[in-house]
């Protein structure tokens, strides 16, 4: 499993194993590699999903959002 | 010897003669005025009445306005916006007054408002169609509107920089300048001042000359103000000129004028984009800059909304393969009571893949059961 995967890219692989998984018409040792993989994959896409989050965490307290200003306050 | 009369013997027929033909009789005239004074102190103006035909003087006559008559000056230059001076065309009525010291006076009693008033909107309104006809591609009318290349310019976002031409020590520039520097939001401009005198005979000549200046200082304005105060007798008259109309319709950066006054438009308003007041005109680009800002706050708070949205269903879609894949994986599925049947390692869903004595491993949990199969029928449940 390439490291360098997006977080798109390593969704649509795992979208894709999902989609085989429920057919349920997999071999059953194919079906443990199958179960493997997939779960790398999820690794993959918690690892780049927590990062993005913190990343905007920091982006978002950069720019201190200020309230909406009405007329005349 | 002939015989002789005193000169006040002959001037009091005179006054009499006049008297007996004039007396209690009033006349409108036309004239244009000349000599103006005007003693504000004592309430008194004293002017010459002048006719001319071809450029000839055919007439004149000395006129006088006394203190019950002065307030007919004070409501021409409110009603007209004109300062009443030497030049203008004027319908009076006048009494004829002969005094054998100050000989023959005219004694204004009222002006006709509606004649000068008719003879300044002619005069604007050629001015008006001179404009539009002689810059048919700059300066064009619709539908009682004038769009000119200067207020067809867009506004910039912001507004920063500001040009202001005032008078020095005005109301106007007071005004201006304090509503800006107090703005309620707080937002910084940097304001260049072109000073000039902004009424008066020369008045649109100075103006221009600001213009000019701004032109040539090669700072990137992002806009204009002209702009007086109110309250003070006003003179229409320099906004109405053509040359510096023309000048305002084609400038590079867009002018706002707040020139005080409500009851109509002068030409230069026409031609650029006109608050009524500088005090107007200030808030006008501080509201404008507050737009802005409340813009930019909406469209971030809209960011990191959506960003948030974003992410949180990327959590839950990876949440729900999670899910999946972990109720797939092999073990989970004995784990929850159910048996695989395979043969040969290959799963069997399909019960037609199994015939009478097929050898079947059934996988549970900690088991393999094998097996021949002996009978098969419907599973009639």
């Amino acid at each position: 499993m390439k490291n360098e995967l997006t977080y798109s890219e390593a969704f649509s692989k795992l979208e894709d194993l999902v989609e085989q998984l429920e057919d349920g018409n997999i071999q059953l040792d194919k079906l443990s590699t199958k179960v493997k993989q997939a779960n790398e994959l999820i690794a993959i896409c918690e690892s780049k999903l927590r990062s993005i989050d913190a990343e905007i965490k920091v982006a978002t307290k950069a720019t201190p959002t200020r309230q909406k200003k009405k007329n005349g306050s | 010897m002939t015989e002789q009369i005193k000169l006040s013997e002959l001037l009091d027929q005179i006054q009499d003669t006049i008297q007996t033909r004039f007396d209690g009789e009033v006349f409108w005239i036309e004239a244009q005025i000349m000599n103006v004074k005007k003693q504000a102190q004592n309430r008194r103006c004293y002017l010459t009445l002048e006719e001319y035909e071809n450029g000839n003087k055919t007439a004149d006559a000395r006129g006088v306005f006394w203190a019950n008559n002065y307030n007919q000056i004070e409501n021409f230059e409110k009603v007209t916006k004109q300062i009443f001076k030497d030049g203008i065309n004027i319908i009076c009525k006048v009494r004829v007054r002969y005094h054998k010291v100050y000989g023959l006076n005219l004694d204004i009693i009222q002006i006709d408002l509606a004649h000068t008033l008719g003879t300044l909107e002619l005069e604007r309104q050629q001015t008006l169609e001179r404009l539009v006809k002689e810059n048919p591609k700059t300066i064009q009318l619709f539908d009682g509107v004038y769009k000119t290349l200067n207020n067809r310019l867009p506004l910039p976002l912001v507004i920063g920089k500001i040009a202001l031409i005032t008078a020095p020590n005005s109301d106007g520039q007071r005004d201006f300048q304090q509503e800006i520097k107090l703005n309620k939001h707080q937002y910084t401009f940097s304001v260049s001042e072109f000073l000039t005198t902004i009424q008066g005979d020369n008045a649109h000549k100075l103006i221009l000359e600001q213009l000019k200046l701004i032109e040539k200082s090669n700072e990137n304005f992002d806009v204009v103000a002209i702009v007086r105060g109110g309250g003070s007798q006003t003179d229409f008259k320099p906004f109405d000129d053509y040359e510096l109309a023309k000048c305002v319709a084609h400038f590079p950066f867009p002018i706002f004028t707040g020139i005080g006054h409500d009851r109509n438009q002068s030409i230069v308003d026409l031609m650029a984009r006109e608050q009524k007041t500088p005090t107007k005109v200030a808030s006008l680009f501080v509201e404008r800059n507050f737009e802005f800002e409340n813009k930019l706050i909406e469209l971030k708070t809209n960011l990191f909304d959506l960003v948030k949205e974003q992410l949180e269903n990327a959590k839950e879609e990876l949440n729900n393969a999670k899910r999946i894949v972990k109720l797939s994986s092999p073990q989970a599925i004995l784990d929850r009571g159910f048996a695989i049947i395979t043969i040969n390692d290959k799963i069997i869903t399909d019960p037609k893949d199994i015939e009478d004595k097929s050898e079947l491993q059934t996988l549970l949990r900690n088991e393999i059961i094998f097996s021949t199969v002996i009978k098969k029928t419907k599973n009639e449940k």
